[in-house]
């Protein structure tokens, strides 16, 4: 059973992973509660990978804890693992087995007796609509079909907490919509999801956020309150013809927080200023640049990110 | 055993979806077979030979009669000079060179030992050697009236061949047939590349794949992970044991005069060791590339070069002798043809059926700690 009497499904104290010389993970700490769409976001190598490894019992910690689902990750990382569902990137599926064959090898992992093997194998076909693709073979599959036979696999056992490495890179995005209706399904049901994603606009599906960055914790909290860091500061967005040169021009101008493209246009932190004091036509026009419109916008999660993680290397160098 | 089951039954079915593997497992070693059999057939049979009989006379060409009709040599032509003789070897217009001298139908007729002079081309040393041994004793059987005086061409040294006692007999395989003596050594060579190789690609392959990720994250433990992905390949060399064993049995007409038992146990232990070789490699390889020319490396060379299949080990040099003895094709290979073809059974084996046994015990820890090292 798991020990769903624990008070968060998942509680982080001190939790540490040295390789080396180099600090993947530098003595976190952080809980879960149960049901929570908890994301946990981050550059590639800021230590996320590390950091559910070691949650999921793969490898041990240098220094600190954690208990998932009330077990220890390093004394009972059996029982850790027996009650979590797992899922990345790689989606983990045998191409040359069929749909089915996929299925029964992981209720076979997870030593699912017949007719619990039939009642999950049902519930999954329905849920990932693969009713009547059960012999095809996984590997012919679309990425989006894939993507829920993944997600069917890793929780052919009923976990109650499912880990998911960047389930969704890589997929398009009506795919991605349609995966993130099946994840809510998922938390309404009580389930509790830990999630890392590269898109930020995915971070918004999240009940509450960390963002780690070289292997630290710099933010916590719901996203509002994560965008509450950039509160008092003015975000403009704005039109010009050469983004590139304009950038490189605002970079280390007095007065400018950062700088940054957001697809085809600029973003700008001008700090507690208001888009008149700033004046960028003034500031880029005499350089020889065209500025086309400049607006203030609502501050997103990326303009969060990038906020964070830039005053977090002004202030280590 | 739900967990193992549900690995080996996978394992099942990538073996028998991938035609390549499928190839690898039941095609190249029958293949291999017949090629080995057939086509490197070390047998030597019609030598070419040129003759130079200086002598003429009645009992000379008895003689050379006698030598035709050995099935040994062919002569191919006839000198009339001992000049003749130079680069006979250099143009491969002849392997072997017999030489009559003057006087050697009275020295017979006088009864006294008649002199013949054979040369042999050594530049390929297998059928120099069988060749002179041949000659031998056809002029055994001819009589002892003939003493030969041989000689040696392209550095193959006579004295070191030991092959030329006056009583030269062979036994076991007294026909020298190359299958009787291959098939049992080629048994070991196909089990050993096969097993390692397929086992040696298993996890590495699960790892490009990313699999493996999510089988850490499983309950299932290394250890099961491990015997469940080597139960399909230990099942795959049983049976490549026996098919080639029968091939060789029934197409080959190899004999097999010891015991079944002790054959059974000895390839057991055998099929454990290269089990264990793979596996070994599969935990350190980093690529599929990495771990084929690795198992590449410790199976198809120590199998065929340091088994005593092709080369006797006691001719190698005493570095590679040495080597010989970390791989365990070298037992196998003994305890193979011993069975087959001279029937020893426990009273001799058990020196190679106990290094197999401890072989096995060591190379299976070896690699269970490897696998539970690299969480």
């Amino acid at each position: 059973m798991p020990a769903a009497d624990a008070a968060n499904a998942i509680e982080v104290h001190g939790l540490r992973k040295t390789f080396g010389d180099f600090v993947a993970v530098n003595s976190i700490d952080f809980n879960v509660g149960h049901g929570e769409i908890f994301g946990f976001l981050g550059p590639n190598g800021s230590g996320k990978t590390t950091t559910i490894r070691m949650l999921c019992g793969v490898i041990a910690p240098t220094d600190g804890g954690a208990r998932v689902m009330g077990y220890d990750v390093c004394a009972e990382s059996e029982r850790v693992r027996e009650n979590i569902g797992y899922m990345s990137q790689k989606f983990s599926l045998f191409q040359d087995l069929t749909v089915d064959e996929n299925l029964k090898f992981y209720a076979g992992v997870y030593g699912l007796s017949d007719e619990k093997f039939a009642e999950r194998r049902e519930y999954i076909l329905t849920m990932a609509d693969l009713h009547g693709r059960e012999t095809e073979m996984t590997g012919d599959l679309s990425v989006g079909w894939k993507q829920r036979l993944a997600l069917g696999c890793a929780t052919i056992h009923e976990p109650r907490l499912i880990f998911l490495d960047e389930p969704t890179s890589g997929v398009d995005p009506m795919a991605r919509r349609q995966f993130w209706e099946l994840l809510h399904d998922l938390a309404a049901s009580g389930v509790t999801l830990f999630v890392t994603t590269h898109y930020m606009d995915e971070a918004t599906h999240c009940n509450r956020l960390a963002f780690i960055y070289r292997g630290d914790i710099i933010a916590e909290g719901t996203p509002n309150e994560v965008k509450g860091a950039l509160m008092r500061d003015t975000i403009l967005q704005v039109e010009v013809d050469d983004g590139e040169g304009a950038l490189a021009a605002l970079e280390g101008s007095p007065g400018i927080g950062e700088a940054y493209m957001q697809g085809a246009l600029l973003h700008v932190n001008i700090g507690e200023r208001t888009a008149a004091e700033a004046d960028l036509p003034g500031l880029l026009g005499p350089l020889g640049f065209d500025v086309r419109s400049v607006e203030p916008v609502e501050p997103t999660l990326e303009d969060a990110f990038v906020h964070l993680v830039t005053s977090q290397k002004g202030a280590s160098t | 055993m739900r967990r193992i089951y549900a690995i080996a039954r996978k394992e099942f079915i990538h073996i028998v979806r991938d035609p390549r593997t499928m190839i690898a497992v039941l095609i190249m070693p029958l293949l291999q077979l017949f090629l080995f059999s057939y086509a490197v057939s070390f047998d030597v049979k019609d030598l070419p030979t040129a003759l130079l009989d200086q002598d003429h006379t009645a009992i000379s060409r008895q003689y050379v009669d006698a030598l035709k009709q050995s099935n040994y040599f062919v002569v191919k032509q006839n000198l009339t000079s001992a000049s003749e003789i130079d680069g006979i070897f250099d143009r491969n217009q002849a392997r072997v060179v017999v030489v009559i001298g003057p006087g050697f139908g009275d020295s017979v007729a006088a009864g006294r030992a008649g002199a013949v002079q054979i040369l042999i081309d050594g530049s390929e040393p297998n059928s120099a050697q069988l060749g002179q041994a041949y000659a031998n004793g056809l002029s055994q059987i001819w009589g002892a009236k003939t003493t030969i005086a041989q000689a040696e061409a392209s550095g193959f040294n006579v004295a070191q061949a030991g092959g030329l006692t006056a009583r030269t007999r062979i036994w076991y395989n007294p026909e020298g047939r190359s299958a009787s003596y291959l098939v049992p050594g080629l048994i070991v060579l196909l089990i050993t590349v096969m097993t390692v190789q397929q086992t040696a690609n298993t996890l590495v392959s699960e790892k490009e794949q990313g699999t493996y990720e999510q089988l850490v994250v499983s309950p299932i433990r290394r250890i099961e992970l491990m015997i469940g992905k080597v139960m399909p390949w230990a099942v795959m060399a049983a049976l490549n044991v026996i098919t080639v064993s029968a091939i060789g049995l029934l197409v080959f007409q190899i004999p097999f005069r010891g015991s079944v038992l002790l054959f059974a146990l000895a390839s057991f232990l055998f099929v454990l060791c290269v089990l264990g070789l793979g596996l070994v490699v599969s935990a350190r390889a980093s690529s599929t590339e990495v771990a084929n020319q690795l198992a590449m490396m410790i199976s198809f060379l120590p199998a065929f070069m340091l088994s005593g299949f092709v080369f006797p080990l006691a001719n190698i040099p005493p570095v590679l002798q040495g080597l010989s003895y970390l791989f365990p094709a070298r037992y196998m290979t003994v305890v193979s043809r011993t069975v087959f073809l001279k029937g020893g059974g426990w009273d001799v084996l058990w020196p190679q059926v106990a290094a197999l046994a401890v072989y096995a015990v060591v190379i299976i820890t070896l690699s269970s700690l490897l696998y539970r090292e690299r969480s």
